[in-house]
């Protein structure tokens, strides 16, 4: 070709000389458009896919740092040990609990349960510190065991 | 079926799954060429049109209904497109002209341009152009869409869009003249 070439002396084609689509593509292709449209509709997370990439993308690091910050805390923070957890709890609900559960715990077993708790000479020896004291002192030396 | 019918019956859930199937009947035809003229690939525009009318399904409600239905279709195809084009740049590093080499290499695939040597020379500098200014020629001199309109489709001042096709026409003239003279 030696003159320059004009686009408007070019035939024009109503669109380019790309290969036809496959056999009954537009026939199928609004069944397939459907399907696409009504899963979505019944997915629980489409609000997501209506967010534009940007604003996805930003949400999706928003995720992920507030899950290192909880991670953080966490170990800054260890969880209270289970006796002082206990402790916190009303002793009615423990009460209560205990006669729930299948511990076969009976409300006679928890009314003795005080007493057991106190140290377990008192229960038995009437005599105060001095009076103890006293009986010790006037002990053989040699029937000692100290 | 007109487009206001459409979008009435839309409005009514009883009738939307019927209306919408009706838009993509009417539409899917233009937007699959509008898309391909694009992407060239087939797989490609197949995954972009249908991707073009599920966000026309989850947008529609909110369509102005002044507006023309067919030119809003054509904007969320336009932008599909464009961002596909980019990202498939992003994704693979690629500069301009390599996407074009990449488009032009699936054009002389195609067995439909054996033995029309302008022809095939004419797509290649088409696909040389920038994603934008291709868009621009492809409206203009394909779909021979009034610039008014491709206003609307690009939201592009009509004065912007006359030099970018005028430009795009003088690029592939002169491309297809060199490309003569050197065989």
């Amino acid at each position: 070709m030696n003159t320059p070439f004009r686009l408007d002396k070019h035939p024009r084609r109503s669109q380019p000389p790309l290969a036809s689509p496959p056999d009954r593509y537009f026939e199928q292709l609004p069944s397939r458009v459907m399907e696409r449209v009504t899963s979505e509709v019944n997915s629980p997370v489409r609000w997501l896919g209506l967010l534009p990439a940007p604003l996805r993308t930003a949400l999706a690091s928003l995720v992920l740092l507030g899950g290192f910050a909880t991670t953080y805390v966490l170990i800054q923070h260890p969880p209270t040990p289970p006796a002082d957890s206990l402790a916190s709890v009303p002793q009615q609900e423990l009460v209560d609990y205990l006669l729930a559960s299948d511990q076969r715990v009976t409300l006679t077993d928890l009314a003795e349960l005080p007493a057991t708790a106190q140290p377990l000479p008192e229960t038995y020896l009437q005599a105060s510190p001095s009076e103890v004291q006293d009986v010790l002192d006037a002990q053989p030396l040699e029937d000692t065991y100290l | 079926m007109e487009d206001q019918e459409i979008l009435v019956k839309f409005d009514d859930p009883a009738t939307r799954n019927v209306a919408f199937n009706q838009l993509v009947r009417k539409y899917q035809q233009k937007v699959y060429w509008h898309v391909r003229k694009m992407v060239i690939d087939h797989d490609d525009a197949d995954d972009l049109t249908q991707d073009v009318f599920v966000k026309v399904w989850n947008h529609l409600a909110s369509f102005r209904r002044d507006a023309s239905l067919y030119t809003w279709i054509y904007r969320i195809a336009t932008n599909e497109c464009l961002s596909f084009l980019a990202s498939k740049r992003r994704k693979f590093f690629l500069p301009l002209h390599d996407v074009g080499a990449e488009l032009t290499a699936k054009v002389e695939a195609d067995a439909s341009l054996a033995g029309d040597e302008v022809e095939r020379t004419l797509q290649k500098a088409i696909l040389r152009l920038p994603d934008k200014q291709r868009l621009v020629f492809n409206l203009r001199y394909y779909d021979e869409m009034p610039y008014e309109q491709m206003a609307e489709v690009t939201g592009t001042s009509v004065g912007a869009l006359k030099a970018s096709y005028h430009h795009a026409v003088k690029k592939i003239e002169q491309y297809v003249t060199e490309a003569s003279l050197n065989n």
